[in-house]
């Protein structure tokens, strides 16, 4: 299987499991996870992300057949060109995670529009966090909504070249989004916050198509057997069932 | 085998949900403790329902209990705004069915409410466990929806009555910690998202002895729920307790005094 969602670090708001790349490859290895696309959890809340990105690069430099490091990318911040032409020179950077809530940001202000730009012209697949878990949870100083599915759905259909995986969308969240773009070609989708309601998957592949909705755990924050399980029991042919656990991410990450 | 404590017939509009669980529940030996929070032939969920919506809920309850006795126990709504009037709809539903059974509360009154109390006192006579649903939202709370500060105060205002708390207070965290030391109360894993930690957290303060399983489906996918608990850190008498033991213990309670049971 491939882990399309996952971040290596620790998270302010409480005591995470599976925070090291040691722990997350033992988590792996117990579930049969070959591979995982993993950013630095620490860069939702740092502001030098070039910090947090030389960190990740440090730990999952070991393991490059275990790990596709994203590194995230905050156009807000001052020198994130030069930040992001570090992270392809020295790091060999192929996907960019964007976190536009945490990092307060329109995918359709200039900001966003810049970064979207700087993505199609190396290549990357953006990985746009939409969420990082239920908002009903939030700390009460660190409030911060979901990233606006139109918004999403705007930038899909803004850069039909790039292509775009919505990471930790909910349910409801992914339908909205797909609503508003189908049917994009350039569009996927992880599974890690779906949860739900009963015959999700199923129904995220009658809407879409299987080739466009992938395994991804949201580890350390999320209980990854969520996502694995549900695609376990969900009645999908086996043909499909490959597809989301490996053939998708292996297809879009070209690994 | 596992409880499920905490199932719905229909939560938002897909009217194939409940077909899709019954299967499934088979599939993985799963007994639904189900309610309805909507009546059959509606499709919202008022949250103070009226005396006629309570029992047209119920009415759907009892006739997916009858129709499937070997999956199925009841959870029979009330409103506790309607004063006599629940307690009338308990009792007639409790001398009515002759199987396992409990009650449901959700967001109609706030359970600290002085009202609860004559329904709770049936509870503690025919022995029904009690679910009531708590949500401490940092987004804001409905009206009547209870936090998980309320049910502390109503478990300890009937020590003899067993409560599945509802959706560990949704935030587990907070919800955790308002539950320490209540012996009559049992953690409901039921609804929210699979957090890395939840389960273990709940077992640090409540031990696995007050945890219980509940799902929410079909709100809530069933397997999504379940991995809660077996991607917690738990032995497997542990995890045994909180998937079905726990729950068949209290229920074991209310056949022994009453009789009861499939």
């Amino acid at each position: 299987m491939i882990d399309a969602n996952a971040y290596l670090g620790d998270w302010p708001f409480r005591k995470l499991r599976y925070t090291t790349h040691f722990a997350l490859l033992e988590k792996m290895d117990a579930l049969g996870i070959e591979q995982a696309v993993v950013s630095s959890l620490k860069n939702v809340f740092y502001k030098d992300l070039l910090a947090g990105n030389r960190q990740l690069h440090a730990e999952v430099d070991h393991h490059p057949d275990r790990f596709l490091p994203a590194y995230t990318i905050n156009p807000r911040f001052p020198g994130w060109e030069e930040d992001l032409a570090i992270c392809v020179s020295e790091f060999g950077m192929r996907a960019m995670r964007l976190h536009p809530n945490y990092h307060q940001f329109a995918l359709d202000s200039a900001e966003g529009t810049t970064v979207l730009e700087a993505a199609r012209a190396h290549g990357f697949i953006v990985i746009i966090a939409t969420g990082m878990e239920d908002t009903r949870h939030h700390h009460p100083l660190v409030k911060v909504p979901d990233v606006p599915g139109e918004q999403v759905a705007a930038a899909v259909s803004a850069y039909p070249d790039v292509r775009f995986l919505v990471a930790a969308a909910n349910f409801s969240g992914i339908n909205a989004i797909w609503s508003q773009c189908a049917p994009a070609q350039n569009l996927y989708f992880e599974i890690s916050r779906v949860q739900g309601p009963v015959g999700d998957i199923e129904k995220l592949c009658e809407t879409m198509g299987a080739d466009r909705v992938l395994l991804g755990t949201n580890l350390p924050l999320h209980v990854p057997e969520a996502a694995t399980l549900a695609v376990v029991h969900a009645r999908i042919t086996a043909v499909e069932r490959r597809m989301i656990t490996s053939g998708n991410a292996a297809r879009l990450f070209e690994l | 085998m596992i409880i499920d404590i905490h199932v719905h017939t229909r939560l938002g509009p897909d009217p194939h949900g409940f077909a899709y669980l019954l299967d499934q529940a088979a599939e993985l030996d799963v007994t639904l403790c189900v309610n309805s929070l909507t009546p059959k032939d509606g499709t919202g969920m008022p949250q103070s329902p009226s005396e006629d919506e309570v029992r047209r809920c119920n009415d759907w309850t009892a006739e997916l209990a009858g129709a499937h006795p070997e999956r199925i126990i009841p959870m029979w709504y009330l409103n506790p705004a309607h004063g006599d009037f629940a307690c009338r709809e308990l009792e007639e539903r409790v001398a009515a069915h002759a199987g396992l059974q409990g009650v449901k509360l959700w967001v109609a009154v706030r359970c600290n409410d002085p009202r609860l109390d004559p329904i709770m006192r049936l509870c503690a006579e025919h022995k029904l466990p009690v679910l009531q649903h708590t949500w401490f939202k940092i987004t804001g709370n409905l009206p009547g929806e209870s936090t998980p500060m309320d049910l502390r105060e109503l478990a300890l205002r009937h020590p003899d009555v067993s409560f599945f708390w509802g959706h560990c207070g949704g935030d587990y965290e907070y919800g955790a910690k308002c539950a320490r030391g209540l012996p009559n109360v049992y953690m409901d894993l039921g609804g929210g998202e699979a957090m890395s930690g939840y389960v273990e957290i709940l077992a640090e303060h409540e031990s696995a002895d007050h945890i219980v399983f509940g799902s929410d489906a079909p709100g809530r996918s069933l397997v999504s729920q379940l991995a809660k608990v077996y991607g917690a850190d738990l032995t497997e008498d542990e995890q045994e307790k909180i998937l079905y033991r726990n729950a068949q213990a209290l229920f074991a309670r209310q056949e022994a005094a009453n009789g009861a049971g499939p």
